[in-house]
């Protein structure tokens, strides 16, 4: 009779060498926890299925098609939502690409005419104002997918991922509402891994994110660093360890990653429940914990 | 007694509901009894779930209490021995919870364990809400002498030592354990147990709470660690296997480590760590 030893996992790695490797988990296992998690939460939830919003990056393809696998392609619908200024047939091809390749529902939904009146209703719009421009659409979207999972009993299964939810990177109340997040403890690289892995196509996988508030924006140039050289701060600073530490391994200088290490403590307000007065016996936000879902 | 046949009980557990984690547990003892069981175990919390957090201000109970008498029936119906986990209401101080093991037998209630080791970091928060217990316990019962731990026990070896060291002959420890900490008590399972020349039955949940996916893979060691049986990873199930007590001693012959204690490195161990 032997015992069974395996190896210890990146969950508990203390030896800290930053390198891509150390971004490299057991996908088929990764896949696995993730695809009993959707499932479970459904299940337990009453709900008939799971509708997403499909941007066609990788992110929201992978939470789909993982999603697919989990509880069939029949209980997941994908919204593709896309609107008139930054429109990329691009997007909307490899959203339904990862539709049929993954065998579930996609619908697209021009949003263009919402925004729209949207803008008009507003007495102080500015079009020129990129960023709050720019949120209206992603808030859209989310009002969009909640109609949808209210009237269609179901959940939303957003597609946030660790390194943007980290950093800031999301609109709030924004992309990232929803009702789970199965990729939010992976990082942008280890969901592209893991999107490469249960077979997302690598024209989607691997292509440059982009939050798409206005046209031509992307990540990289938003944030200043690649998502490979990012990933490996965070990892970093998830794991306590020094910012010269961080910065001396990949060669950076303390400045780079300690703008790194601000940009994530500084929005925390954007992960929370709002900020409240501790005025009585019980606060939610403070003291309140409670279990996420009971039977 | 030589041989006894313990069922590990491997469930998943509904959060908060202790009723349907009772009627299920109950249901468990009637098919594992069936099977042939003297001894059907459960996990930590087993019957309000782990992850309760403020919860657990109405889900203690007294022990002897509610859940235990239901629980009673069915062990004394089945004659049956059963070990299951419960948040414990003290009977004396308002607002005092332990984090409790429960021995049951064929006659009822025989007693109880109370964690001495409360995990408070990372995602747990017992600490918060548990009291420690006071001291290791260990059954002179007619299926051996048994010593409880639950859990984040086993990282501390002073626990199975010294209820060795009272006579232990099959230290259970009850769990509550998610994924990412499977590594652990997969080599302390086997360390307690060899360390100590005693059988280990250790039993964890499954099932997802707060996203935490409880990892199963329960398991009964023998004295020199090896697998007697080992229970699914992730799935409900329920296995049976043998203790031997006879294997103790051939045990101790080969690897003779409670033989070889020193004591006096355990005072010494005691010294050194008053203060850190």
């Amino acid at each position: 009779m032997t015992v069974e030893f395996i190896l210890f996992t990146q969950l508990t790695a203390i030896d800290l060498r930053l390198t891509s490797d150390i971004l490299k988990l057991d996908w088929p296992y990764v896949e696995e926890r993730i695809e009993r998690f959707i499932k479970d939460y459904v299940r337990r939830s009453g709900a008939f299925g799971v509708v997403l919003g499909l941007s066609g990056g990788v992110d929201s393809s992978t939470a789909a098609a993982l999603s697919s696998i989990a509880i069939g392609g029949d209980k997941v619908l994908g919204l593709i939502l896309p609107e008139g200024e930054t429109y990329d047939p691009a997007d909307v091809q490899n959203a339904k690409l990862v539709a049929d390749r993954f065998g579930f529902r996609a619908e697209v939904i021009d949003i263009t005419p919402v925004l729209n009146a949207f803008y008009k209703a507003l007495p102080i719009f500015d079009s020129s104002d990129k960023i709050s421009k720019g949120n209206v659409k992603v808030r859209t979207r989310a009002a969009c997918i909640y109609y949808y999972a209210n009237k269609l009993n179901m959940i939303v299964c957003g597609s946030s991922d660790k390194s943007e939810v980290m950093l800031g990177y999301f609109t709030k109340w924004g992309d990232i509402a929803a009702d789970i997040a199965p990729l939010m403890d992976l990082y942008k690289t280890q969901v592209r891994q893991l999107a490469l892995h249960i077979g997302v196509p690598p024209e989607v996988a691997l292509r440059p994110s982009t939050p798409a508030l206005w046209p031509g924006q992307t990540a990289k140039e938003e944030l200043g660093l690649d998502y490979d050289v990012l990933d490996l701060i965070l990892y970093g600073l998830e794991r306590f360890m020094r910012v010269d530490e961080i910065a001396e391994q990949l060669g950076l200088s303390v400045e780079v990653v300690e703008s790194v290490k601000r940009r994530w403590l500084t929005r925390e307000h954007k992960r929370r429940m709002p900020l409240t007065v501790k005025l009585e016996y019980r606060t939610i936000g403070a003291d309140f914990r409670l279990p996420y879902t009971l039977p | 007694m030589r041989g006894i046949n313990v069922a590990l009980a491997q469930i998943d557990c509904e959060v908060g509901d202790k009723e349907s984690n009772v009627e299920k547990m109950k249901a468990i003892v009637k098919e594992a009894t069936k099977r042939g069981a003297q001894l059907v175990i459960f996990p930590e919390l087993s019957t309000t779930g782990y992850v309760i957090r403020d919860l657990v201000y109405e889900l203690a109970e007294l022990v002897p209490g509610p859940s235990t008498s239901l629980m009673e029936e069915e062990a004394k119906g089945c004659r049956a021995y059963v070990i299951f986990g419960i948040p414990e209401r003290s009977e004396r101080v308002e607002g005092v919870i332990y984090n409790t093991a429960v021995l049951l037998g064929p006659d009822g209630y025989i007693g109880k364990y109370r964690k001495l080791y409360l995990p408070t970091h990372g995602v747990f928060e017992e600490k918060r809400y548990f009291r420690p217990g006071g001291d290791v316990s260990v059954f002179d019962t007619p299926l051996g002498r048994l010593g409880l731990m639950i859990c984040y026990d086993i990282f501390f070896p002073e626990v199975s030592r010294l209820m060795r060291l009272r006579g232990a002959q099959l230290i259970v420890c009850i769990s509550a354990s998610p994924a990412g900490r499977r590594e652990f008590f997969e080599v302390l399972t086997a360390a307690r147990a060899i360390e100590n020349n005693a059988f280990l039955a250790y039993v964890n949940l499954v099932g997802i709470e707060d996203g935490l996916e409880f990892w199963g893979g329960s398991r009964l060691i023998n004295p020199i660690g090896g697998l007697v049986v080992k229970a699914k990873y992730d799935e409900e199930d329920l296995l049976i296997g043998q203790v031997d007590y006879a294997d103790l001693e051939r045990a101790s012959i080969a690897v003779p480590t409670v033989r070889d204690l020193r004591a006096d490195l355990l005072r010494r161990l005691s010294e050194a760590s008053e203060v850190l």
